[in-house]
């Protein structure tokens, strides 16, 4: 067993920590205070891609080096796992609003042709401008239950034609393009799902709206409409010929297992956020001195951290290939509710002063709550455990 | 970076702990517990297996292993039977004591002759959890040890650690739990100090591995009693269909895993802590501490899931509650871990070093 961060890892952490306090904090807050996402224009999208972020984990179409090898086993997940959980320490809506091509990203590389890679992620590889993609699978009639989605994919011709609603999407308006998940017979399920480059300005694109939310205000969370929306054959992820056998819903779902540890691991750093600043709080009002006061920090502490091993196992495991399916879901119904539990603590540390509105903590007390939404529920969470442990039946 | 497998030489071990317990201990559990002792044919196989010393130095005939292993084979024991698993280790967490502080002038001294004594053990008595004057000599009263037998005593009290051999008075009890350990009051009456050690670091190497020792007993009798119950839970039908499939079951089943599970990977983090040499006390008291708390979930809702049948002894799952409240009140209990924990927590600098909270070294 072991338990310890390399040096590379740590001064990266250390980088993200100075970036943090120096530039994401401040522009969070800001985008609180202000209630709108940050603008595509903002001065800071422009300095992240000229110091070379935002670019694709995609090494371009040059042949891959063998996997495995002296550097055994992946450790993808596990350091995506400690940098997002330090990146959401600082603010998490600012992560979200990262140029980039976020969530689609593992999608792409796990199932897209190379032609999909050249024509998709290229653009992210010395982007010229901040840029964004994004994955929509979330409708207004169905959130965790992936398998319900209604939006429709028809085949016409030499190409698809697109038709639905999608909701609560990250930087869909100002996304290149986005990855649409839509069915070509809603009455069939998983296996009948496929997922679907749309590029901006595709005729039958629309409708966006930007939601209001209570919080992580600093990215935008979009819903839209798809109206007859027709894309080329080749827009279809992973080919004509991937599809042969029925595995779509498998590989959307193989992406979601990697997806749950690291939503955790953002309540992770929220919680931990929120511990600093409570026991700072504590600190000045001289009452780190009480005991109940300290009872209180010390279970939060000692819960963020059993968090935070839950995550990293699951990420260890995903790394290694191996299932995970129940420590995923546990590692993000428990991260979440601490989360929760531990800015309510430091709300209550704070008091009336907690409900001015203008204290961070109250920040993320509203911020993290999302934790506990997305990617499923935690009540979703437990139904997948409860699958997979006692077999609980799906009807 | 991160390493959640034990690696093939402790996975040898654990599994020989494994079968050992799940062959021996369990099936024989209301047997032991009823005799207080456990049967001498089983303790010896026991003694066969070198298990008592494992944490001994090799230098005096122990396996030199350290927490991480110890932990682990401790999780075992526990969950064939915690009681039998303190019955069979004559040194107990009192080995940390003497090892910490007094290094091995004291383990040749104190240590070694009870391993040749057959059914010999040494108790670790805290002072939080006594009610002891202790001068040149110490008198006063111990309220329970889970034991009939005091060969030898190590009380702990602060940076302080005392040994005592003569002058101690014990009477049995019924015992709330750990049965199979035995229990007793202990009387001291001008009981000499045979030694007396000081150090302050010393002491909180000995405190943190004393308490990982416990939390491991409670990881693994809460990890056997989530286990019993699901299974119960797999094979009991109620309105239709097995209990386990009625959703809000199923959830308290997660639930209880999760618990499990968490309190188990603080404690391997802390562990691999105290084998590092690095910075410990923080980790094993906050390993204690949620073993602790995480037992008085799981070990209720395991009686609980079996509704009635829980509660009448033709289950072993009201013997695991019983034993994971016991178990949990040793060492000052979960209020001095909590304390240790959050003292140390208020005095961490700000914002936290990043292997904090973290964990990692």
């Amino acid at each position: 067993m072991k338990f310890e961060i390399d040096k590379a890892t740590r001064d990266r952490l250390e980088m993200i920590r100075e970036r943090g306090r120096a530039e994401a904090r401040p522009i969070g807050l800001e985008a609180d205070r202000l209630g709108r996402p940050i603008p595509v224009d903002d001065p800071y999208f422009a300095k992240l891609i000229e110091r070379g972020e935002g670019r694709t984990r995609w090494s371009g179409p040059a042949p891959k080096e063998p996997k495995g090898g002296a550097g055994g086993p992946s450790q993808v997940t596990v350091m995506s796992l400690l940098f997002v959980e330090e990146l959401a320490y600082w603010d998490r809506g600012v992560m979200v609003a990262t140029p980039g091509v976020g969530l689609p990203e593992g999608n792409v590389l796990a199932m897209g042709t190379e032609e999909q890679k050249e024509r998709f992620l290229g653009p992210f590889r010395e982007p010229d401008r901040p840029r964004w993609a994004c994955f929509a699978m979330t409708e207004p009639g169905a959130g965790s239950d992936a398998a319900a989605i209604q939006t429709s994919a028809r085949r016409d011709g030499e190409g698809w034609v697109l038709n639905g609603a999608k909701c609560f999407i990250g930087n869909a308006s100002r996304s290149d393009w986005i990855l649409v998940q839509a069915t070509l017979d809603p009455s069939k399920g998983r296996a009948a799902q496929r997922a679907f480059f749309v590029e901006q300005g595709t005729p039958g694109l629309g409708g966006f709206r930007i939601e209001k939310k209570m919080g992580l205000k600093a990215y935008e969370s979009t819903s839209f409409t798809l109206q007859d929306c027709r894309i080329p054959a080749s827009n279809l992820l992973g080919g004509e010929e991937r599809y042969e056998k029925p595995s779509g819903f498998k590989s959307a779902m193989r992406v979601f297992n990697a997806g749950r540890p690291i939503v955790a691991a953002n309540a992770v750093g929220i919680g931990r956020a929120a511990l600093d600043e409570a026991r700072e709080f504590a600190r000045e009002h001289g009452l780190l001195g009480d005991a109940r006061t300290r009872d209180r920090l010390e279970r939060a502490a000692r819960k963020l951290k059993m968090a935070r091993l839950l995550c990293l196992r699951a990420g260890w495991l995903a790394d290694r290939q191996k299932p995970n399916i129940v420590e995923a879901s546990m590692s993000k119904a428990v991260a979440a509710e601490i989360g929760q539990e531990v800015t309510s603590l430091g709300m209550e540390l704070l008091g009336t002063v907690g409900a001015r509105g203008d204290h961070l903590i109250e920040k993320l007390y509203r911020d993290v709550k999302a934790m506990d939404l997305v990617e499923g529920t935690g009540q979703i969470q437990r139904v997948i455990m409860a699958r997979k442990l006692v077999g609980l039946p799906r009807d | 970076m991160f390493d959640f497998e034990a690696g093939d030489d402790l996975d040898l071990i654990v599994e020989t702990a494994k079968s050992f317990a799940q062959e021996e201990l369990l099936p024989r559990l209301r047997e032991h517990e009823a005799a207080r002792s456990v049967d001498p044919a089983i303790r010896a196989t026991f003694g066969e297996m070198g298990l008592a010393g494992l944490e001994l130095p090799e230098s005096l005939g122990g396996a030199g292993l350290g927490a991480l292993a110890r932990v682990l084979v401790n999780e075992e024991l526990a969950a064939g039977d915690p009681g039998a698993a303190l019955a069979l280790d004559p040194l107990g967490p009192a080995l940390y004591a003497l090892a910490e502080l007094g290094g091995e002038e004291a383990l040749r001294t104190f240590a070694l002759p009870l391993l040749d004594l057959d059914g010999a053990r040494a108790l670790l008595v805290c002072d939080a959890d006594a009610d002891l004057e202790i001068g040149e000599e110490v008198s006063g009263r111990v309220p329970w040890v889970p034991s009939d037998r005091a060969d030898l005593l190590v009380i702990t009290r602060g940076d302080e650690a005392l040994v005592v051999r003569d002058g101690i008075q014990g009477s049995e009890l019924r015992g709330s739990g750990l049965r199979a350990a035995g229990a007793s009051e202990l009387v001291l009456d001008a009981a000499p100090v045979l030694a007396r050690y000081c150090d302050p670091q010393a002491a909180g190497r000995a405190r943190a591995r004393a308490r990982l020792y416990t939390a491991a007993l409670l990881v693994g009798t809460m990890r056997q009693a989530a286990s019993a119950s699901l299974e119960y839970a797999l094979d009991r039908e109620a309105f239709g269909r097995p209990i386990a499939h009625h959703q809000g079951l199923s959830f308290l089943i997660t639930d209880m895993r999760a618990a499990v599970d968490g309190a188990r990977l603080l404690l391997h983090e802390a562990a691999w802590r105290v084998d590092q040499g690095i910075a410990c006390e923080a980790a094993a008291a906050t390993a204690f501490a949620e073993a602790v708390e995480a037992s008085t979930l799981v070990g209720p809702n395991g009686v609980q899931i079996l509704g009635g049948h829980g509660f009448m002894q033709d289950y072993p799952l009201e013997k695991h509650m019983r034993e994971c409240r016991a178990l949990g009140l040793v060492q000052g209990g979960i209020d001095a871990a909590r304390e240790d924990a959050g003292q140390a927590l208020c005095a961490a600098p700000s914002p936290f070093p990043l292997s904090h909270v973290e964990g990692a070294g």
